[in-house]
């Protein structure tokens, strides 16, 4: 009892107070123009506090939707890229579109990771994409820092696949625009180191520079930048391998981009013996 | 009669206010004021909603005898009357409001009413300068402002605030 008791007066004063202060103000405002811009001016900050800070706290909240929306533009402007990539393509010389890869054509499909392991040698992924959006086993898995992984496999509605933090999975990469190409995979220890694997004795490695996916293996797009090259090391005397240190951060990623192949099917049948 | 005596000392004491601000123009420099020791002086049984009341009632009137602005000194005076009470617990202790005893220079010493007067001051002319300037004036100017008002109504306060506190316990 003794709180209210003690407390209401409070209210009651500082009501008393705001309400004869609000009263001032207006006193001031009416009888000098210079006090009125002051306060109009102060009211007009205030203002834009409030709203500034309203829109942040709305901003944040639709921050889930914000991001669906940018991963399905971003998948739209990665199909649009390819498909301008390939276009030029076609008005270079045959030296030129060698470099660029070979003539794919991909889908981009976004979808958002429902779970991700990071603390195993086989690591796994399942998004939230599955047949019905048109994934299919084997398609990549990119995003606007590089290579995650590869489905593996797909149910109606959700997608399995293994990360590039998986001893079983191999990329295949190129150092520099028109370098050699070469399997990246995870080193096994760092979730952002990997390794380049069986380059030639003779090729020499400039730390730093960037590694890209070849586009060789028909499952990821050429082009797309994995990481940047560090140490160099000779291996048995016969290949030499390079720590590559890769721009995902798989500690942080959410949205992805599927990356799948429509040309797949046709490349499967010429493979069959 | 007591409380007749603190009426006719306030009603002069707004009356000189008044005065001064028309007549008494020492430098753009100086504020003379001694409305927050009339706030302060104010007999306990007066409630903070009163002593609100009361503040923007001297304000408006100062304000509109003195030919300025009107609502300044409203402006300025009521946060001196919201924080009287908090501001007499905060240097007197809760003793004075457990006895229910009015400010008294005997009872309370003349450092105790100094600090309280000191702040009050500085909250009435940190508001009124602040309004007063609107932003226009160099922040140098209304700290000079701000000190010398600041040293003088605390000079002038006192003996003043000796005359509206009862004769009795002085």
């Amino acid at each position: 009892m003794a709180g209210p008791s003690k407390t209401s007066p409070w209210i009651l004063s500082a009501a008393i107070f705001l309400l004869l202060e609000i009263a001032a103000l207006a006193l001031v405002g009416q009888s000098s123009s210079l006090q009125n811009v002051w306060i109009n001016r102060f009211s007009h900050r205030v203002k834009g506090a409030l709203w500034t800070g309203g829109e942040r706290a709305r901003n944040f909240v639709r921050l889930d939707v914000q991001n669906r929306e940018l991963a399905e533009e971003n998948a739209m402007l990665r199909e649009k890229l390819r498909r301008f990539q390939l276009a030029q393509a076609d008005s270079m010389q045959q030296a030129q579109v060698a470099a660029l890869g070979p003539r794919d054509n991909f889908r981009f499909v976004p979808a958002e990771i429902m779970k991700v392991s990071r603390n195993t040698q086989h690591n796994y992924i399942i998004l939230d994409k599955g047949s019905e959006d048109g994934i299919v086993p084997g398609a990549g898995i990119i995003s606007g820092r590089g290579v995650i992984g590869l489905v593996g496999a797909v149910s109606r509605h959700y997608s399995y696949g293994m990360t590039l933090m998986n001893n079983r999975v191999s990329v295949s990469a190129r150092i520099g625009a028109d370098g050699v190409a070469a399997p990246l995979v995870w080193d096994g220890i760092h979730k952002d180191r990997a390794l380049l694997l069986d380059l030639p004795l003779h090729y020499e490695v400039t730390p730093g520079d960037t590694v890209w996916t070849s586009g060789h293996s028909s499952v990821f797009p050429a082009g797309i930048p994995l990481g940047t090259t560090d140490r160099m090391r000779i291996v048995a005397g016969a290949s030499s391998e390079v720590d590559v240190h890769l721009f995902e951060n798989f500690s942080a990623v959410r949205y992805v981009t599927v990356a799948i192949n429509t040309g797949w099917a046709e490349i499967e049948t010429l493979e069959e013996p | 009669m007591r409380g007749s005596r603190f009426i006719w000392i306030c009603i002069a004491l707004v009356a000189g206010q008044v005065l001064i601000g028309n007549f008494l123009n020492l430098s753009q420099f100086v504020l003379l004021t001694f409305l927050p020791a009339i706030i302060l002086c104010l007999p306990q049984s007066v409630g903070t909603p009163w002593a609100l009341g009361i503040a923007f009632a001297l304000g408006l009137v100062v304000d509109f005898f003195s030919g300025s602005v009107l609502g300044p000194t409203c402006v300025a005076l009521l946060p001196v009357a919201l924080l009287r009470f908090p501001l007499l617990r905060l240097v007197f202790g809760s003793e004075m409001f457990d006895r229910r005893e009015n400010l008294s220079v005997k009872r309370h010493g003349l450092p105790g009413l100094l600090l309280v007067m000191l702040a009050a001051n500085a909250l009435f002319l940190l508001v009124y300068i602040i309004v007063d300037s609107a932003g226009t004036r160099p922040f140098w100017f209304n700290l000079v402002r701000f000190l010398v008002s600041l040293v003088l109504a605390v000079i002038v306060s006192l003996p003043l605030m000796s005359l509206l506190l009862d004769p009795e316990n002085n």
